[in-house]
């Protein structure tokens, strides 16, 4: 599905696209409060608050001590009592200290009730590495989040997908994790700005559902398969790949949880190659699933083997020229790609 | 504030309901599972975690909640659910894992919910804390009256969730009172080989909030405390700490013999419901009769209870796929 | 005509900064308040907002260095 052309001409970055989304649902309904660290004064490590404390006020822009485990759970609280809250969790990293009110609590509580208290409760968090962060700041996590049922994933590669995705999940009546890639929030002291995920943005509301990929690229030799990311990747390594006559198709994933099979399937049966990149690890990883999604329906659609490109599986390395050999980017999907059709 | 009569017979039933049940439970819990104890066989399966000797924790708290009030137990549930009116025949039934089970079998002895009289439990020691305290601070969100409370073990209180949710209950003034129910044992590890501290009630004073600590077993001075620690919760004073001595009469699950206690120390231990119904009849608050009475009912509460639960229909076995999502 | 100047009070120190992006591509119609622009100064991400309705017409390409008192462009009258 192209991406539909934007009346205003608005350039925002997927921080400020996502804080739209937001700030317009906050405005309807007053059972909405963000909750996290450093989310009031700072407006968010990552930008996903600024300015909000001053419109919705100390009662609901809340700064928390460094409790995950106790504001996730509160959270959760309040979500069973009819409030909509809406956790941040900077680094995905940091869910090693709360996962279990994540992944015992909010996200079983409703199937464990028999569906007696539901738990609206958004979380928004970043991820990914590619700045020398080092192996407890630059983790993904996605699948470790992904394997645990009860959870939806929206994983928005541009800020038109990040504005969307947001309205639907703070509409959703259960644990939605919002999820941006670190490097394409749009944020000068993480890098130059990725031009691709720097979408038009309409001023009105649109809520983009789960479960639907987007292709940003037509092709006929190949797919090229990833989300956040590794979209980016993709569209870089098309280009390269175009000037070489090689015709890829680029299918962003979207929400990793649901995730739309029917259109990676209808994508690799039309192309027959498929390359998946995922910049978590590569073991039962989302790289995985991908495959298993052809494996499962019809590997006869496959005209030569998959090829995966994803991070090693070894703890994330600091020292630069080790974390750039580990990272997937657009050289190792043209790499990929050409395996799989055969060239070299 | 001391209880009226009406309130202590009420206590006195709870706490013989629990019993009752319990008693029944535990029958039934073995069969299927003897010779061979294995966990997964026969109508109750699973963990058993019973409440024998602790029933007066549940009572004098519940006593004084209403309708706007929420209760969050944790995975020693039966006396705090019955306490706090969850319906006994949908609890049985979801003990045998039926489909007339509060969840619809989904949850288990561990996972008891019922929303009608907002009950809730948490099987991660401790864990129920933050949800327990995140319903408080709704109903303040809400400007709607009504406190939680929320149960842990004096071993749960070791757990890192127990201080975090404290220290934001208490800078946020939350209407929330945290009882320790001290049975002094975590499974096999006592109080003193756990916990630096005599008394979690100290750790009041690390949260700034109230504290109290409750000796005996006693309902009556159980009912006594919690009204304190409740008023305070209910006049926006902020949350309390509230624990409570008690006993463990039984091992930490069924199938644990607790031989990691010795003979002396549980020949030592007093059953405080037999001496809580002659207190009741010795101070005429109850005729023989009128005890007679309650008795009767009650057994015939737990024996239908038991008849519905080993009676109902289990769930068709693919709803096992419905309901993660609302 | 009026100057698009990088207020001197935006930021404390007296550090440089980056023009981050522009929101609205060179020749929009732009509305005097609104967020024409985004700078990057060390951790902070600051916004710059259209100080007249107009054209918008950038001097200044992203990824500039830039500091305080800089003229990034200018809104033309329509």
């Amino acid at each position: 599905m192209a991406q539909p052309v934007a009346d205003t001409g608005r350039s925002l970055t997927m921080a400020r696209a996502g804080r739209e989304a937001v700030i317009a649902e906050m405005r309807k309904n007053p059972n909405i409060f963000v909750i996290g660290e450093d989310v009031a004064k700072l407006g968010g490590v990552f930008g996903t608050t600024v300015g909000m404390a001053d419109e919705f006020g100390a009662g609901r822009v809340i700064d928390t001590p460094i409790s995950e485990t106790g504001f996730i759970g509160i959270a959760t609280g309040a979500a069973m009592a009819g409030m909509r809250p809406i956790v941040e969790i900077a680094f995905v990293d940091f869910i090693g200290v709360c996962f279990n009110q994540i992944f015992n609590f909010a996200a079983k509580t409703h199937y464990m009730s028999g569906g007696q208290f539901k738990v609206p409760l958004t979380m928004m968090i970043g991820y990914g590495g590619g700045y020398n962060d080092a192996a407890q700041h630059s983790q993904c996590l996605i699948a470790t989040l992904a394997h645990v049922p009860g959870i939806r994933i929206a994983t928005p590669a541009d800020s038109y997908d990040a504005k969307g995705l947001m309205h639907t999940c703070l509409r959703d009546d259960n644990l939605t994790i919002w999820m941006v890639h670190k490097r394409i929030w749009g944020l000068g002291w993480l890098g130059t700005a990725l031009k691709t995920a720097i979408a038009t943005v309409p001023e009105e509301e649109y809520a983009i559902p789960f479960g639907q990929a987007r292709i940003w690229r037509e092709g006929k030799d190949v797919t090229l398969v990833g989300y956040g990311i590794t979209v980016h990747h993709a569209l870089q390594a098309a280009d390269k790949l175009a000037a070489e006559g090689i015709s890829a198709e680029v299918l962003d994933l979207r929400t990793i949880v649901p995730m739309d099979r029917d259109a990676i399937f209808k994508s690799v049966s039309k192309t027959g190659r498929l390359v998946v990149a995922d910049e978590d690890y590569l073991n039962c990883g989302v790289t995985a699933e991908v495959l298993a999604v052809i494996t499962e329906r019809d590997p006869r659609v496959l005209k030569a083997p998959a090829v995966r490109v994803a991070f090693p599986d070894v703890p994330i390395p600091f020292s630069r020229p080790m974390e750039d050999f580990c990272l997937p980017d657009p050289d190792k999907l043209v790499a990929a790609a050409k395996k799989t059709l055969g060239k070299s | 504030m001391k209880p009226t009569a009406k309130q202590r017979i009420w206590m006195y039933e709870m706490m013989l309901t629990s019993r009752k049940l319990d008693e029944q439970v535990f029958e039934a819990y073995w069969e299927g599972k003897k010779p061979v104890f294995n966990m997964g066989k026969g109508p109750l399966p699973g963990e058993m975690h019973q409440s024998f000797g602790q029933e007066p924790t549940a009572v004098g708290v519940c006593a004084h909640l209403g309708a706007d009030d929420a209760v969050g137990a944790g995975h020693r549930p039966h006396h705090v659910a019955i306490a706090r009116g969850v319906n006994l025949k949908r609890m049985a039934a979801e003990l045998f894992g039926k489909k007339t089970g509060l969840s619809g079998g989904r949850g288990g002895h561990m996972h008891l919910y019922d929303k009608s009289v907002s009950f809730f439990c948490s099987g991660i020691i401790a864990e129920g804390m933050g949800p327990g305290a995140g319903i408080a601070l709704a109903r303040k969100m809400q400007g709607k009256p009504g406190i939680a409370v929320s149960y842990n073990g004096e071993g749960a209180a070791n757990q890192g969730a127990f201080h975090e949710v404290m220290n934001m209950a208490s800078l946020w003034k939350l209407p929330f009172v945290a009882v320790i129910e001290d049975n002094k044992y975590a499974v096999s590890v006592t109080k003193a080989e756990s916990t630096v501290v005599p008394s979690w009630k100290r750790a009041s004073g690390a949260y700034a909030c109230y504290g109290e600590y409750v000796a005996g077993n006693d309902p009556d001075l159980i009912f006594e405390a919690a009204g304190r620690c409740i008023e305070r919760a209910r006049k926006g004073e902020g949350p309390s700490i509230l624990e409570i001595e008690t006993e463990r009469l039984h091992g930490h699950f069924i199938g644990d013999s607790a031989g990691y206690r010795s003979k002396e120390e549980v020949a030592a231990q007093k059953d405080p419901i037999p001496l809580y119904r002659k207190r009741l009849l010795d101070e005429k608050v109850i005729s023989e009769a009128d005890m007679a009475a309650l008795e009767a009912r009650v057994k015939k509460d737990v024996d239908e209870a038991m008849k519905f639960g080993r009676e109902s229909d289990y769930p068709a076995p693919n709803e096992a796929l419905e309901r993660v999502f609302a | 005509m009026t100057d698009i100047v990088v207020p001197a009070d935006l930021w404390d120190t007296e550090d440089e900064g980056v023009l981050f992006l522009w929101v609205y591509p060179d020749g929009s119609i732009v509305e005097k308040g609104k967020l024409i622009a985004e700078l990057t100064v060390e951790k902070a991400q600051l916004e710059l907002t259209a100080p007249a309705s107009g054209r918008l017409k950038i001097r200044v390409a992203p990824e500039t260095i830039i500091r305080k008192g800089q003229v990034l462009g200018t809104i033309e009258p329509v």
